[in-house]
């Protein structure tokens, strides 16, 4: 229980580094603290239900403090730590240097979802394709960069999170 | 069974959560009224938000008084000169105003017509890198509501999009989503202006053969019920006519430096379109004829 009520804290805590971020940095340079933390919640602990729906969760925080349409985020995120569980079944993620290159790849994935899906859901909200390339190269590769050391912190809560008996799931998938 | 139920029970939370997402960026278009969920996220989110920035804007502000000092006494002595300047030709107009009865009457129009405004202080950022949006620190409690206009002294921020007692949400002009129905002052060209998300905004649907140039100055045209008429909007920084096609483009450089947003006006105004029978019932009478 204190470990999962750890992961949340630290969810917080990367929110706020997020919005730290925002009234620091410019658009172009700013890490995306909450993409980092929802992909490691797919890459180890993300097995379970809980952490799909913490991961909905910090996207919706998200939507609450920003001006997207109320979902996006919320869909995004989600969609980030699904489809990181299902990559990590077939790639080796847990190492710096692939982890890395995977977030700075998703960083780019995502804001192709995003797009795709302002295109289909909110017309009026679309975010021209140059926007989009401009933004994500810098962002993303800070992002990557910072996604290291967070990953270290999380393998350790991995480690208290099993040691107390994991998410519903994630007991399912150490199974399999 | 309980078996297949666990291992359905991963694709069935993400269908049904995306489900939800998707249900609410299809129904939640425009300024609404936040809802609980929404609210309570906010009520939580917000404080900590401003704890952790606090120290980040006292910094900017310190910083800015600080530089601000810079040549203060020169300036001192121009806005001296000016004061004394313009308090010489204020005494001018207020001759002219009470000698005069039209003015009077002009000015007491004015009082009346004078638009109530709350002020508010800017207490958090978008934290999207995509959308433009920021947290005011007045809510529905001072009588804001979706759908008001925003301003500062030096023109349009945005509307309303959404409120908590505490709280509302700006939607700024630059953001992607906004749409502005705008003129040029200068020549009376109108057209729509959406956001680009790059602190800039597009100038769309002008015709192209209005005439439209670089530091025209953009007013609000008053005709899509969100703005009131004549507010300023920024200046036209390039224009791009091709050699064919209906309308032509431009951008548009907001008069509002957004990155250095703190406090804001929310005029207590929220402008509808007219119903249709409205319409037909005021041109009844003035052209009873017109009806029969």
């Amino acid at each position: 229980m204190t470990a999962h009520l750890k992961l949340l804290g630290l969810g917080v805590l990367l929110l706020l580094l997020h919005a730290l971020g925002t009234s620091i940095l410019p658009a172009l340079a700013r890490p995306d603290f909450v993409l980092i933390f929802v992909l490691t919640l797919g890459l180890r602990i993300g097995g379970g239900t809980g952490a799909l729906a913490l991961a909905f969760l910090m996207g919706f925080c998200v939507d609450v403090l920003s001006g997207s349409p109320l979902g996006l985020y919320a869909l995004l995120r989600g969609t980030a730590c699904v489809l990181t569980r299902l990559v990590d079944r077939a790639l080796y993620l847990r190492a710096s240097l692939p982890w890395a290159i995977y977030v700075m790849a998703y960083a780019f994935v995502d804001a192709v979802l995003m797009s795709l899906t302002l295109r289909v859901l909110v017309p009026e909200g679309m975010i021209p394709w140059g926007t989009v390339l401009l933004h994500v190269p810098l962002a993303g590769f800070i992002t990557a960069i910072l996604a290291v050391p967070l990953l270290s912190v999380t393998q350790r809560l991995e480690a208290e999170v099993q040691g107390e008996g994991a998410w519903t799931s994630l007991s399912s998938r150490a199974r399999v | 069974m309980s078996d297949l139920l666990r291992r359905l029970s991963y694709p069935l939370t993400y269908l049904t959560l995306v489900g939800l997402c998707v249900i609410g960026m299809t129904t939640h278009r425009g300024p609404v009224e936040l809802g609980l969920a929404h609210r309570i996220l906010l009520s939580i989110t917000l404080p900590l938000e401003r704890i952790v920035t606090f120290p980040v804007r006292e910094a900017r502000r310190l910083w800015r008084d600080y530089t601000g000092l810079v040549d203060v006494r020169e300036h001192n002595e121009v806005l001296r000169q000016r004061v004394t300047d313009l308090e010489l030709e204020n005494l001018q107009y207020k001759e002219a105003i009470v000698s005069s009865e039209r003015f009077q009457r002009l000015a007491s129009f004015r009082a009346k017509r004078e638009i109530p405004m709350v002020p508010a202080n800017v207490v958090a950022q978008d934290l999207s890198p995509w959308f433009q949006a920021v947290i005011i620190d007045q809510g529905s409690s001072a009588g804001i509501g979706p759908g008001m206009p925003v301003i500062t002294d030096s023109g349009v921020v945005g509307v309303v999009a959404g409120t908590t007692p505490g709280a509302s949400k700006v939607l700024l002009v630059i953001d992607p989503q906004s749409r502005v129905d705008v003129y040029v002052q200068r020549t009376r060209a109108r057209g729509t202006l959406r956001g680009r998300t790059d602190l800039d905004c597009e100038f769309l649907n002008v015709l192209r053969e209005d005439d439209v140039r670089e530091g025209d100055l953009v007013l609000t045209s008053g005709l899509a019920a969100m703005y009131p008429k004549g507010l300023v909007v920024g200046r036209v920084s390039r224009v791009e006519r091709k050699p064919y096609g209906l309308f032509q483009r431009a951008e548009v450089e907001p008069a509002v430096d957004f990155s250095k947003l703190e406090e804001v006006f929310v005029i207590l105004e929220r402008r509808e379109l007219p119903a249709d029978d409205a319409f037909f019932s005021e041109s009844a009478e003035l052209w009873p004829e017109a009806r029969e």
